[in-house]
């Protein structure tokens, strides 16, 4: 086990090298930070002495040089925007994602299993159209539409919730639903589908004709055989959501964590700030990968890590 | 499921209905813009979101009336010229910063000598480039120095923000800034919301408004939503087509004139009346309506700001004629030739509309155009590069400094950053225009430099654009032509 941690760390180091790699050169190439930041009326001359400030005037692999040497130790300059440490500002944005990804992926696992089992207990029936295709219905929608909705419903037409912002629980329920709404079709779908196949083997059909009730052999055997799979769905949906989901729901509803740091990063070609973000993506999403392999062998160690 | 989602967030609301409810004062008020300030420190950056926070805290020696003519603001009256490069102030007595620390002559020197500081590397030296300095003749008297002869300096001084010289020494100017403004800073939670206090000892007398929060909301369809809802009191940037959605709103002719830079050395171009055909062939006043609901003026004759010092008041609208446009294109034997329109998306307001329109006009007088709708940097190249001058270049230009110097050094001087012209007799009279301190001489150089632009057809101006807010039913605001967010200047009615 130890073995493979850190077999699986050292690859993870690969991977968030060559990403970190991959964003210095597109940032470089995706335009000049310098003309996105000076006024047009700037002089040729202010915008060479603001080049030379950031270090954009040294050749491409002088700036790498320096760009992986500071990154080994963790340092990726200061915002351009924000006139700080990147670091500082990924940090201080980190928590405010992390919330609204737990609380969504929440949402969204627990209101998953007992809805695809429901589903599952009758294909075909009422529960099980409705809920197949409300999910069906869940995972067309684009989020931004669907962030749009709840606002236009729950804030301005009810005014139950504020439309935008962070600070008390009550702004975080709809970006938080609006965030599970893909998640709780996607894992419902599975939910379902994993249910209707363990309730056909024959070890379900044994216990229920040694006369177990449903509710045993479901939490029992059934829910426990399809946590795996279930284990690496999550995994999955978390990584998908942390690099990309969250972007569009926080741009919606104003809420300052990384996915909204990031675009306004990227539309104000503050390069700095961009690596200093997909570096820490990178790095969690490789975390959270070595996490689900883990779990999964503790859960069933018949899972061979190699 | 659906069914379970509504009920659960109901219950939810139901429960945190009494967290987030507060208390809300009449003389409060929340505004929503779309960027937050990248720092608070008045004198670095160029940066929207931190002058809508910071011209409420902090004052310059000169200010502007809502319409957009300089008055006094700090100083205590215009400045005197004592010889051309040299420009002396009076100061307002009896001000102070919000820290009680006096406005002095002091104050004045160590704000000039900051902002200019080499070290400090600040983004507002394309406005203060002329400055050489400042010198303190007695508390209350102050002279600036300029490099060479600098008409401007009174309007630049306008957009230099007085700081405490103590307390930037000692104090957190990045994030608690201290001025002399209407309002005093009060706390800042990063990414969030942002408060200011209406400051009690202000020397313009105590503002209505007691307190303001801004709520930094980058998606305008959340901003348009929140205001809708009644948690916003003031939005910015609202589009034309919601004016009818909203509670209330204000529109008021901006900074911003939309215009086409016309390469005058281009094989196409360089023919006068294949570009007085381009002007010809606008339906201006149909994309005022269709576009901009109305909330545009059609540019008069220049792309120069109306309120800026040097507008020519002369000058003719292009007319819309079609026919004639294409007897033009006729006449010069240019059917067919191909024009080639560069523009770019998503950073001006109904900019790529804008482009798109005006170029199926021009194909309608008989050219091959072709547009080229370029990602922003790479239009930043094209309209300021090395390169090749486009036959046309879309660009919606600002002016803070309200003076006609920006546009005319910036597109009409043939060594201007975005200029497209060689014409050396033009970019004489520009330079001669930017040293003459002379008013009245100065005005008189404009009105020919803009009439010969206008004659010559050296660009195609569009439209002087509209900045729309939208506001609570309660509000009472007339928006400023120089798009400055005056909180002492709203009210509310209640």
């Amino acid at each position: 086990m130890t073995d493979f941690i850190l077999r699986r760390l050292f690859q993870g180091f690969l991977v968030v090298f060559g990403v970190t790699t991959v964003v210095f050169v597109i940032t470089r190439l995706a335009g000049d930070p310098v003309s996105l930041m000076l006024p047009l009326s700037a002089s040729d001359e202010q915008r060479a002495a603001f080049a030379a400030q950031i270090g954009l005037d040294q050749p491409i692999w002088v700036q790498f040089l320096r760009f992986a040497g500071d990154v080994a130790l963790l340092d990726f300059g200061d915002s351009l925007w924000q006139r700080r440490p990147a670091m500082e500002v990924v940090f201080e944005r980190l928590p405010n994602t992390a919330l609204l990804i737990a609380a969504g992926l929440g949402t969204a696992v627990v209101l998953s299993i007992p809805l695809g089992a429901i589903a599952a207990l009758r294909p075909g029936g009422l529960a099980d159209r409705l809920t197949t295709s409300i999910s069906l219905l869940g995972l067309a929608m684009p989020q931004f539409w669907l962030g749009l909705m709840a606002i236009m419903i729950f804030s301005v037409t009810l005014k139950w919730l504020p439309t935008s912002g962070i600070g008390t629980p009550a702004h975080l329920v709809l970006p938080a639903l609006t965030l599970a709404m893909t998640p709780l079709a996607r894992f419902t779908m599975m939910v379902r589908a994993a249910m209707i196949d363990e309730m056909n083997t024959q070890y379900v059909k044994t216990a229920r004709a040694k006369g177990l009730g449903l509710g045993r052999i479901l939490r029992v055997h059934t829910l426990r055989n399809i946590m795996v799979p279930f284990l690496s769905i999550s995994g999955w949906e978390l990584i998908t959501t942390l690099s990309g989901y969250t972007v569009v729901v926080e741009t919606v509803f104003g809420w300052p964590g990384l996915g909204l740091t990031a675009v306004q990063a990227i539309q104000r070609g503050d390069l700095f700030l961009v690596q200093a973000i997909v570096f820490s993506i990178a790095l969690m999403i490789v975390c959270i990968g070595i996490l689900m392999d883990v779990l999964s062998k503790m859960i069933d160690p018949r899972i061979e890590l190699n | 499921m659906t069914f379970r989602v509504l009920a659960m967030s109901a219950g939810l609301a139901a429960l945190f209905m009494s967290a987030s409810g507060g208390s809300v004062s009449a003389q409060a008020i929340t505004i929503a813009i779309g960027s937050e300030p990248s720092t608070l420190d008045p004198q670095l950056r160029d940066d929207g979101g931190e002058r809508q926070v910071n011209d409420n805290i902090y004052e310059a020696l000169m200010a502007r009336t809502p319409e957009g003519e300089l008055i006094e603001g700090l100083a205590a009256a215009a400045p005197e010229q004592i010889d051309e490069t040299t420009w002396q102030f009076t100061l307002r007595e009896g001000v102070t910063f919000h820290n009680g620390a006096p406005f002095n002559a002091d104050a004045v020197v160590a704000s000039v000598e900051r902002v200019i500081d080499p070290e400090n590397n600040s983004e507002q030296m394309a406005y203060f480039g002329t400055i050489a300095g400042a010198e303190k003749v007695d508390d209350m008297t102050v002279i600036i120095l300029t490099s060479g002869p600098d008409p401007i300096l009174p309007s630049r001084m306008y957009w230099m923000k007085m700081i405490d010289p103590g307390y930037a020494a000692e104090g957190d100017l990045a994030s608690a800034p201290v001025g002399t403004g209407p309002y005093m800073f009060e706390s800042w939670d990063r990414g969030t919301e942002l408060e200011l206090a209406a400051y009690p000892d202000y020397w313009g007398g105590e503002p209505e408004i007691d307190e303001v929060t801004y709520r930094f909301v980058p998606e305008p369809g959340t901003r348009l939503s929140g205001l809708m809802a009644g948690e916003f009191d003031v939005i910015t940037n609202l589009l034309p087509e919601f004016t009818s959605t909203v509670p209330k709103f204000a529109a008021v002719p901006g900074l911003e004139t939309s215009v086409f830079v016309l390469g005058t050395d281009n094989e196409v171009t360089q023919d006068p009346k294949v570009r007085e055909a381009l002007n010809l062939a606008i339906d201006r006043e149909a994309m005022v309506q269709a576009l901009f609901m109305g909330y545009a003026s059609i540019a008069k004759g220049t792309h120069v700001n109306p309120a800026a010092f040097g507008f020519n008041d002369d000058l003719d609208y292009y007319d819309y004629d079609p026919e004639r446009a294409r007897a033009l294109i006729e006449e010069a034997d240019a059917v067919g030739a191909p024009l080639v329109v560069v523009g770019e998306s998503g950073r001006w307001l109904k900019d790529r509309e804008q482009i798109e329109a005006v170029a199926a006009y021009w194909a309608e007088t008989g050219l091959d155009v072709t547009t080229d709708i370029q990602e922003f940097s790479q239009y930043l190249d094209s309209l300021m590069g090395d390169g090749p001058r486009p036959d046309a270049i879309f660009i919606a230009n600002s002016n803070e400094l309200l003076d006609a110097d920006r546009e005319t050094s910036f597109i009409y001087h043939m060594d201007g950053a975005a200029a497209s012209n060689s014409d050396a007799e033009m970019a004489e009279m520009i330079d001669e225009a930017r040293v003459e301190t002379d008013e009245d001489a100065r005005q008189a150089l404009y009105d020919e430099i803009l009439k010969r632009a206008h004659d010559r057809n050296y660009t195609v101006p569009l439209f002087n654009l509209q900045d729309i807010y939208g506001m609570s039913e309660r509000m009472e605001w007339q928006p400023r032509t120089d798009a400055k967010l005056i909180i002492s200047e709203m009210s509310v009615s209640e």
